[in-house]
């Protein structure tokens, strides 16, 4: 009982919102004592008037902006990737049960630098959704905890200012730097058949058609032309040889090393696999196998963003 | 954001705050008419002082050195200088580049321009301006934090801001009411300044009366002065005369006063031992700025004169009185405005103050048909009372009153008498004063005023009362006679203009008292009111309320709280009320436990359905139905009757689960 009681008082007493006072505000307010000042001087009450117009104003300008944002619920939709130092899109769904809200800026509380997003008019049962573009400062998990908005409507000379709990994370990826040295050709995976430079995997395209040379994978054959010459034609894929590359990030590394090695293994993965390379990587405590396409790429990103926050994986 | 409505509204501001500062017509010319140029300009979206930005305001900063300079040789006041300044700098920033910031700027230098409009007048039309300043400021405001994204804003939405801001705006005119009447009035109107120049006098109460020119003044309908009067007559209309000069020095085209002036004194009493008289009328005056002029009225006859107070830009201040000779009064330092006590004693012919010898009796050199037609119309009388009631009588039935006299002539009176046989009431009292002293009958010619209106408790009389009548000594003691005829005498004002300056006075009379005279004292018995109200009785009730209403105001302010509080709580119940059909899902939640579905309380009542039909449940036809109904009873407007409500939940009872 005594717990819930303060517990109460506590947000009574701390209502969630902030009031930041704009430059015309300050002026505002400094001309309000200005007149106020000359009107218990005179007692002059047309002074008095125009002060306690003065005062009105600020305290329907409190009602109105606190209208306009306590109703407020927003959903943030996050983008699949971000790198850090580069702008990213992070969108926001605004909606209230009731009424109207005017001049709503939406910002993340705390943690990205974002410049926020701007709704000029939300109105009951029309979501609105809104963009801003955000900059990650560093790789990594980023957990979002509140998003602040705020509006100065009416008058321009507060701007309230409501912070919404709203969790969600965002794994950043490591900025893509340039690498100084090209990474060496990975040789403890070329066993088997794809040891060999001659190697057909059977999983590119078709290229041609020729006779099976001695000491050639059987397994190539393609039968039915064997049977149609009568002859043992074997398939000539487009990429007869496979390119593989293993990345190494040291995630003993620590402070602007481990990052410099992630931003150069994020650089390299984009650059080889344009290339046609298959990238794997090696951090010590994840270990990825060369492959190719985007969903890989995304593994990489996510394994480097992740080195030297083991404890937050 | 060129011409969008924020800009439009931000100049229209502008205007009201240039209007309440113009008001009192005390700013310089120059100023006058410069602000007007700006705005047509800033309509017209002509902005000459975009990208001249250095320029203009090194030209500005030369102004207000010379207005500085103003200030400090004492040539100007230093509030009409700022706001002098605060025009020109509205008018700058209103002909700049329409940004955002400049818009701001222009608002805000209105605010000072409507303050210094509140230190400088005290009409009501301030408190229109103030309003429409506010109204115009808060659109313009609004559609400032909205100027980003104006354009994405459709006209439904603009729709709803208007809402909004309507609401807000008179909410904020409620409120700043409400903080008029609370905000503690610590010192006591020291410097309160009740009046202006306004548009200068009019009432003619000139040094001189000068005969051949219209009579326009006959039409207007401005207040030339207000007064109380004790015992209150308590008529609509007064038919009293209001002295004002005396003139006895004629030269043909023009009267003048010969009299010198007395040493300025507090007081003056006239006619010694007339104070003691039983008919005497007290009066309080309170002239305005329409009045222009240093002399003092009372009612004929006056006696005594005190407690004078010059209203001017400064506030009030007390002024002596200066007496000259045939009973004219002036205050001792020129003013917007005075205020002071009379008496008078309207009954008894008191001024027995003897003619000059000479100049009571003087004529200048005249058409000589003039002392024949005074023969004529004196009728062969002899006595100088009888003479002189003929000559009033024969000039009041021949000649026709007129204001429309253009021109200029060599001599006015022979103009009057033989020519035009029209005139007004200057020509008439010339007229009649002449013949008078051609008929060796001591005159002289007096202006004041003549009416006087009920407005409230007190009465008000038009520059449009304006009038000059005759006096004449007869058997010892000057005797008022009035040649104008009777409908020449009051105000000829248009009926529409004279009911519309009725219902401004009372306006203004409800505005001097409940706002311009508001004080402390008054916020002392208004809190009285509040907490214990008045037994007094119903006129010293309504005196007292701020409101100047009969209402109890205490039980009338608790009712008002407690009707609010009322309408929040009954808000309040209604958001907390639960749906109706939320209670129906509550009983059917409560049925279905009790028949063994465990998971009620953490699957949606609508999975819940799908998932007993997919598993074959035997009650699923029957929870089936009651989903169906309980969505369209909560989220569509098919509410669901008690009966059907009984039914559905009996299914459930009765089905093999």
């Amino acid at each position: 009982m005594l717990r819930r009681l303060i517990s109460s008082i506590r947000r009574a007493l701390k209502p969630g919102r902030l009031l930041r006072i704009t430059p015309v505000g300050r002026i505002y307010l400094l001309l309000t004592m200005g007149i106020g000042l000359g009107a218990l001087n005179t007692g002059n009450n047309l002074l008095y008037l125009v002060l306690g117009l003065l005062l009105a104003t600020i305290v329907v300008s409190g009602v109105l902006s606190e209208r306009v944002i306590w109703d407020l619920e927003v959903r943030r939709l996050l983008p699949e990737g971000a790198f850090a130092h580069e702008p990213f899109t992070v969108r926001y769904e605004l909606r209230r049960k009731r009424g109207q809200g005017f001049a709503v800026r939406v910002r993340e509380s705390g943690s990205l630098e974002s410049a926020g997003a701007w709704a000029p008019v939300i109105v009951a049962g029309r979501p609105v959704v809104v963009r801003a573009v955000a900059t990650a400062p560093r790789r990594g998990p980023w957990a979002l905890e509140a998003i602040e908005v705020s509006t100065t409507f009416p008058f321009g000379i507060f701007e309230k200012i409501r912070t919404i709990a709203v969790s969600d994370s965002l794994l950043v990826f490591p900025r893509r730097g340039f690498a100084c040295d090209s990474p060496a050709r990975d040789q403890s995976l070329l066993r088997g058949e794809l040891g060999s430079s001659r190697h057909r995997d059977g999983t590119a395209d078709l290229a041609d058609l020729r006779e099976l040379a001695i000491g050639e994978d059987a397994r190539r054959i393609h039968w039915r032309k064997t049977a149609t010459t009568g002859k043992l034609i074997t398939v000539e894929r487009e990429r007869e040889e496979r390119r593989q590359i293993t990345l190494n990030v040291d995630e003993r590394l620590s402070g602007d090393e481990l990052e410099f090695a992630c931003e150069e293994a994020a650089g390299q993965t984009a650059l080889l696999m344009e290339q046609g390379y298959d990238v794997g990587l090696d951090v010590g405590t994840r270990r990825l196998r060369p492959a190719h396409g985007a969903p890989h790429e995304r593994r990489i990103l996510s394994a480097l963003a992740l080195a030297g926050f083991g404890s937050e994986r | 954001m060129r011409r969008t409505p924020g800009v439009i509204s931000r100049d229209l501001a502008a205007l009201a705050g240039f209007g309440a500062v113009a008001l009192p017509g005390v700013l310089p010319l120059p100023v006058l008419v410069i602000f007007p140029f700006a705005l047509i300009l800033s309509l017209l979206d002509i902005r000459p002082l975009a990208g001249r930005r250095t320029a203009s305001v090194i030209v500005l900063l030369v102004i207000a050195l010379g207005l500085f300079g103003a200030v400090a040789t004492s040539a100007l006041d230093l509030v009409i200088a700022a706001v002098s300044f605060a025009t020109l700098v509205t008018c700058h920033r209103m002909l700049a580049e329409p940004t955002p910031q400049a818009s701001r700027q222009v608002l805000l230098s209105g605010l000072l321009l409507v303050s210094g409009g509140a230190a400088l007048t005290g009409e009501v039309l301030f408190a229109v301006l103030l309003v429409a300043f506010f109204l115009c400021a808060s659109w313009s405001m609004a559609w400032l934090v909205l100027a980003a994204d104006e354009a994405s804003v459709d006209s439904a939405e603009r729709r709803a801001i208007s809402r909004q801001l309507i609401l807000g705006s008179l909410a904020t005119l409620v409120m700043a009411l409400a903080f008029f009447v609370v905000f503690p009035r610590l010192s006591w109107n020291l410097a309160n300044r009740r009046a202006a120049p306004g548009l200068g006098g009019q009432t003619g109460m000139s040094d001189t009366v000068r005969l051949g020119g219209g009579g326009d003044i006959k039409t207007s309908a401005r207040v030339a002065f207000r007064v109380s009067l004790i015992p209150d007559p308590r008529s609509e209309r007064l038919e009293s005369y209001w002295v004002g000069r005396h003139f006895d020095v004629f030269d043909g085209a023009e009267w003048r006063s010969s009299g010198t002036p007395a040493t300025p004194s507090s007081v003056v009493g006239l006619h010694r031992g007339a104070q003691r008289s039983l008919n005497q009328v007290s009066q309080e005056f309170e002239t305005t700025p329409a009045y222009g002029s240093r002399t003092l009225v009372a009612l004929d006859t006056p006696t005594f004169f005190a407690r004078a107070r010059s209203i001017s830009l400064s506030g009030m201040v007390p002024m002596a009185l200066i007496h000259v000779p045939g009973d004219q009064i002036f205050g001792a330092i020129d003013s917007n405005a005075l205020s002071y006590a009379a008496t008078s004693d309207q009954l008894s012919r008191i001024d027995r103050t003897p003619p000059d010898p000479v100049g009571g009796l003087a004529v200048p050199n005249l058409d000589p048909r003039i002392a024949t037609l005074a023969t004529e119309l004196s009728g062969g009388a002899t006595e100088s009372l009888e003479i002189a009631q003929r000559l009033e009588r024969e000039l009041k039935r021949r000649y026709e009153y007129t204001l429309e006299l253009p021109g200029d002539v060599s001599d006015p009176l022979a103009d009057f008498l033989f020519t035009r046989r029209a005139g007004h009431c200057e020509d008439f009292a010339t007229a009649l004063a002449i013949m008078l002293r051609l008929q060796k009958v001591p005159s002289r010619v007096v202006t004041g005023f003549y009416g006087g209106e009920r407005a409230g408790d007190r009465y008000v009389v038009r520059s449009g009362d304006a009038h000059a009548w005759t006096e004449a000594f007869v058997d010892g003691a000057w005797l008022r006679l009035d040649a104008t005829p009777d409908t020449g005498r009051a105000a000829s004002s248009n009926a529409w203009t004279a009911a519309f300056t009725n219902a401004w006075e009372r306006l203004e009379a409800w505005w001097r008292a409940r706002v311009m005279d508001y004080s402390f004292q008054d916020q002392v018995s208004f809190a009285r009111q509040l907490v214990r109200p008045s037994r007094a009785s119903a006129p010293e009730a309504e005196a007292s309320s701020p409101l100047g209403t009969r209402v109890p105001l205490g039980p009338a302010v608790l009712v008002l709280v407690g009707a609010g509080l009322l309408v929040l709580a009954v808000q309040r119940l209604r958001r907390r009320a639960p749906h109706p059909a939320s209670s129906f899902l509550e009983e059917l939640e409560a049925r279905l436990k009790a028949r063994g579905v465990t998971d009620v309380a953490t699957v949606p009542l609508e999975e819940l359905s799908a998932s007993l039909a997919r598993s074959g449940h035997p009650l699923s036809p029957a929870v089936a139905r009651a989903t169906r109904r309980y969505l369209e009873a909560r989220f569509t407007n098919r509410p669901l009757e008690a009966r059907e409500r009984r039914a559905l939940l009996a299914a459930l009872e009765t089905s093999n689960g």
